[in-house]
């Protein structure tokens, strides 16, 4: 509350206090008091007058910052009517009826939203999984009957795998504590899964794939590290030169095991690196294919911070190396010696 | 012998293709169609091993898996598009033996089949593959014809293996280059040639010419 603002609000019994001595002095002087006795009230009633002002402003103003720090301190700024005390004055009783009818419609809205949320979710994760069954139908069917022509299908159809997944990670970002589940896996394992996953389309753009021998085991959840991987390897594909070549490689260095995916396609200018992990952002390689969306990243870094995972990008011109990097806890890291 | 499996599936078109995906990879199948009495049936054809979908008509998928585990302990797949944490644990509580979520790699399916029909009947012979004369030794990772033995690297081994196995069929360069990817070696159409002329090479050493015959704009064949 500003002292200024509250001394302006009081300018009326000011005013009125001022008219009143006005009054008395008249009264008085026709009275035949003498001027000095008259000054003499005038100096008493004016700082009676003032004390009085400057106690209730101080009073006030406790009792309000109490409740602005209250509100401050709550998460949900719109129940303070449940915790703030029913006020005594008049006017502010008023106020606090209006507080608790806006809270009430609020939490009617938010309530209402929420359910809606929660179908709409719930119909998306049914949805993604009733389309799987028919992409499966449809890989299975063009498995069996291999051709120059259901090979592109397939490579289509892991388009179209990866976006599903994409759409679930989506649904389910609000809550993917509850997906998770951290195990023992091998590196190899995953890298190869992610290849396996991406076999038609890498073999559509002629990718040369290189591994090293990956035998280190980390902590985490495998089917979202595949998800990470799977959006790596298409970044790739999607961003690659001529003759273009891809290569795996794992180390551990101190308490960490770091997975590089390195390929040889046009790179990220610098300028752009630092922001390639950005909801929306395309640069000027998205500028080039049109297709890209800047979400598939961006999904890679919000897995990689709920996983606990390091995740960097490094690119020189050609190429882009992409690095994973996976903590070993001091807890795994002293049972295996 | 075959072995034999059991395909627990509603979806027409992925229950019929799978079935034509397995008896064509050597196993016998039976693909349960009236799932009123799914037990019953699986129990008469006394399967090597079930792949069991979780959203079932009827009983579910985990039912089903509890039922079988009274009478048995052969394999159980799971495979389905529930691929939420609390159905993989719900299977692997009921005696599920693996968790495979659509939609799947079928490489990988099949890998995960044989690996687990291979733990649960485990067979004393080595596998050898023989045409003609030659035979090819998966574990040893050689060849050898009247006697006379050649070694293997694993892209050669792994070639040779497709071709055996399929030694009437003609086998388009695709075919074998898919078929490598599966096995984790990531060769590209040029390293194929260099390979096949590499195994030419090889066994001719051990005099087998003409072991391999090229079919124009086709592929390779026996």
């Amino acid at each position: 509350m500003s002292g200024k603002q509250y001394f302006k609000n009081q300018i009326p019994v000011i005013f009125f206090n001022l008219m009143g001595l006005s009054a008395l002095a008249l009264f008085l002087l026709a009275n035949g008091i003498s001027v000095q006795a008259i000054l003499f009230i005038f100096f008493v009633w004016l700082i009676v007058l003032s004390v009085s002002l400057y106690v209730t402003y101080g009073v006030r103003k406790r009792h309000l910052n109490k409740l602005l720090d209250m509100t401050e301190q709550l998460e949900e700024r719109y129940l303070i009517a449940e915790i703030m005390k029913m006020p005594d004055k008049a006017d502010e009783q008023v106020f606090y009826q209006i507080l608790k009818m806006a809270e009430k419609s609020m939490l009617e809205k938010i309530g209402k939203i929420q359910n809606e949320r929660k179908e709409y979710k719930e119909y998306i994760e049914q949805w993604i999984h009733e389309v799987k069954t028919p992409i499966t139908a449809m890989k299975l069917l063009c498995e069996n009957n291999r051709s120059p022509f259901t090979r592109d299908i397939l490579a289509e159809l892991e388009n179209i795998s990866q976006y599903t997944e994409q759409a679930l990670f989506y649904a389910r970002s609000e809550h993917t504590e509850k997906d998770y589940s951290v195990r023992e896996i091998k590196i190899s394992d995953v890298v190869h899964g992610a290849i396996a996953d991406n076999k038609y389309l890498l073999r559509q753009s002629n990718m040369k794939i290189t591994t090293d021998d990956m035998g280190n085991s980390v902590y985490t959840d495998d089917k979202w590290v595949r998800f990470i991987l799977n959006q790596i390897i298409r970044n790739a594909v999607q961003y690659r030169t001529d003759q273009p070549a891809l290569h795996f490689s794992a180390k551990k260095t101190g308490d960490r095991v770091i997975l590089s995916v390195c390929d040889n396609g046009i790179g990220i200018s610098g300028s752009d690196l630092p922001r390639i992990f950005e909801k929306g952002f395309t640069g000027q390689n998205g500028r080039i294919r049109k297709s890209s969306t800047g979400i598939g990243l961006y999904l890679c870094r919000r897995l990689c911070d709920k996983l606990g995972i390091g995740l960097a990008a490094y690119s020189e011109g050609k190429g882009t190396t992409i690095a994973l990097s996976f903590q070993m806890n001091d807890f795994v890291v002293g049972v295996q010696g | 012998m075959k072995k034999k499996i059991v395909i627990v599936e509603d979806d027409f078109t992925v229950q019929t293709q799978l079935k034509t995906l397995l008896s064509g990879n050597g196993y016998e199948v039976l693909a349960i169609e009236d799932f009123s009495d799914t037990i019953r049936q699986i129990k008469d054809f006394a399967p090597h091993l079930v792949l069991l979908d979780i959203k079932l008509p009827g009983s579910s998928g985990f039912e089903i898996c509890s039922q079988i585990r009274i009478f048995s302990d052969i394999p159980v797949v799971f495979v389905t598009s529930s691929d939420t944490d609390m159905d993989e644990l719900n299977s692997i509580m009921l005696g599920g033996d693996a968790f495979i979520t659509k939609p799947y790699n079928t490489a990988i399916l099949l890998a995960r089949i044989a690996a687990l029909l291979k733990r649960a009947y485990p067979s004393q012979q080595t596998e050898v593959f023989t045409w003609n004369g030659a035979s090819l030794h998966l574990e040893s990772s050689l060849i050898e014809y009247n006697g006379q033995k050649a070694d293997l690297t694993r892209n050669e081994l792994k070639i040779l293996y497709y071709l055996f196995k399929n030694p009437t069929k003609i086998c388009s360069r695709s075919d074998i280059v898919d078929f490598l990817w599966d096995n984790q070696l990531y060769v590209d159409d040029n390293a194929l040639s260099v390979n096949m002329t590499r195994i030419r090479e090889k066994l001719a050493a051990i005099g087998l010419t003409g072991f391999i015959r090229t079919k124009h704009r086709q592929g390779y064949t026996l």
